[in-house]
């Protein structure tokens, strides 16, 4: 088998559609190529992310003109394919989600992309309203309900960012064995120092809900976080 | 077919333990030369003009970069595994080594440090996941290291227009001059950063340690902004004509004069 032709069956295997021959034939090859392995854990990775996320995200700002951009996005990428099914591209809503495990490898990783933007896009919405907010307010009496509020609002920016988080992290693990000994051990204890920071912003600012360095700090520390596990995820 | 006296044969041995011994260190010896002549080296020179910008992307392991007076740069890179591919790239004054590009899909590749000696008007954008970065007079518009993970970075006699320093867990040493316009931008999780600039140096700075303290020794005036009892301090040296941007979430800070 070569690798494009192990490329194309990647996706229903991970649906359980194959041949028990074609499984088979699949599996050694998967064995010998460590690209076409890459390509099986990516999709695997993706795959599970939207598994457990399903219907689970935030809604973004305008979110007909995003799903319309997604699906210009992965129609783009069918090329040919999408021209050829052009009549069937006026079906329904539902039909077009309804065929979502049906997609090519191309199309799953622009629908991951997209899924990771409207994420990124709620997280930097949030940001700024709470900013906004916290300007708003730096001025005058902070009440108890006010306290509580900000901090509430915290916990939900850092719950948000801890998604992405977690989605990167999921590909980071799926790369660890693949690393030396040294390589884990201390990419563990670097991580354990960021967290430490997270704690310890989270922590003043729950005492202090505006309290600017500790909210500097966090921002900082949970955007060093995402850009290691990123960095890390392609090791 | 005797060769030997039956005599010889077994008392020789017997009588002779130290031979044995002296036999046994023979060997481990040899294994051991083994072991040392395993490390590999690649050596290369690239001729170049003065004003040259190298890219280097390492995995794991040290760079350290040093100025010498010759327009051309050397290159030398020892590592252990002889599955490390190292494949440095020069179009004109421009020299890349990307480790990562270089060694996908292969398996951990083990360290490999890097030695670079440039000419001293080099840029140098250097990266590496874990190892210490050191950087020695050089006087080019960039200087940039990034240790994504542990390693100290020592920026020795530096004089850029831009530089930038970060790593995870080390310590960071600056000592050189900052340029009028310039951008210096350091930044730790855990370690103590150390800037070490001359007494005439001008500067803003925006500085935030929140856990240990800021040390602005003669550059602290009463013009700087106090923010969170200390943790963050701005304000401007003198006119302020570069910029500089300081972060350590653990560790401290501070300034001293050259």
């Amino acid at each position: 088998m070569n690798c494009e032709k192990c490329q194309d069956l990647i996706s229903d295997f991970l649906d359980g559609a194959l041949s028990h021959e074609d499984q088979k034939t699949l599996n050694a090859h998967l064995g010998e190529c460590l690209e076409c392995a890459d390509v099986r854990n990516d999709l695997q990775s993706i795959v599970g992310f939207c598994r457990t996320q399903r219907g689970e995200y935030v809604s973004p700002p305008n979110e007909k003109a995003l799903w319309q951009r997604i699906r210009n996005m992965v129609e783009s990428g069918a090329g040919s394919v999408a021209v050829a099914t052009a009549p069937a591209r006026q079906k329904s809503w539902s039909n077009w989600v309804g065929r979502s495990w049906e997609l090519s490898f191309g199309q799953l990783a622009a629908a991951a992309a997209a899924i990771v933007l409207v994420v990124s896009l709620s997280t930097i919405v949030g940001l700024r309203r709470i900013q906004g907010g916290d300007t708003a307010k730096s001025g005058g009496y902070i009440g108890p309900a006010n306290l509580s509020l900000a901090a509430a609002s915290v916990h939900e920016r850092v719950a948000k960012q801890q998604q992405l988080i977690s989605y990167w992290n999921e590909r980071v693990e799926f790369n660890k064995a693949r690393w030396s000994p040294q390589m884990r051990e201390t990419f563990d204890r670097n991580l354990a120092v960021i967290d430490q920071t997270v704690n310890d912003s989270m922590n003043s600012l729950t005492q202090n809900p505006h309290d600017e360095v500790s909210e500097e700090m966090l921002n900082a520390a949970l955007n060093e976080k995402l850009s290691l596990l990123k960095e890390f995820a392609e090791l | 077919m005797r060769i030997l006296p039956a005599r010889f044969k077994v008392p020789c041995l017997r009588s002779c333990p130290a031979l044995v011994v002296f036999a046994a260190l023979l060997v481990c010896g040899a294994l051991g030369a083994r072991s040392v002549d395993a490390q590999q080296r690649l050596s290369k020179r690239y001729p170049t003009g003065k004003n040259v910008h190298i890219t280097l992307k390492n995995i794991s392991g040290t760079i350290t970069v040093e100025s010498w007076n010759r327009d051309e740069i050397k290159l030398t890179a020892t590592f252990d595994s002889p599955k490390a591919n190292i494949a440095p790239r020069q179009d004109g004054d421009v020299l890349s080594v990307d480790m990562m590009a270089d060694n996908r899909g292969r398996s951990d590749v083990g360290d490999v440090n890097f030695n670079l000696q440039v000419p001293v008007n080099s840029s140098v954008d250097l990266q590496t996941k874990r190892g210490q970065i050191t950087v020695t007079n050089i006087r080019g518009k960039l200087v940039s290291a990034h240790v994504s993970l542990e390693g100290d970075i020592v920026l020795n006699g530096i004089s850029a227009n831009e530089v930038y320093a970060q790593n995870t867990i080390g310590n960071i040493h600056f000592d050189g001059e900052f340029a009028s316009g310039g951008t210096y931008r350091f930044q730790s999780s855990k370690g103590d950063i150390t800037i070490r600039i001359p007494a005439d140096s001008a500067f803003n700075l925006d500085a935030s340690a929140p856990n240990k303290k800021i040390a602005l020794n003669e550059f602290w005036n009463n013009g700087f902004r106090s923010l969170g009892d200390g943790r963050k301090l701005q304000g401007d040296v003198v006119d302020g004509r570069s910029r500089v941007y300081v972060t350590n979430f653990q560790g401290s800070i501070t300034f001293l004069r050259r």
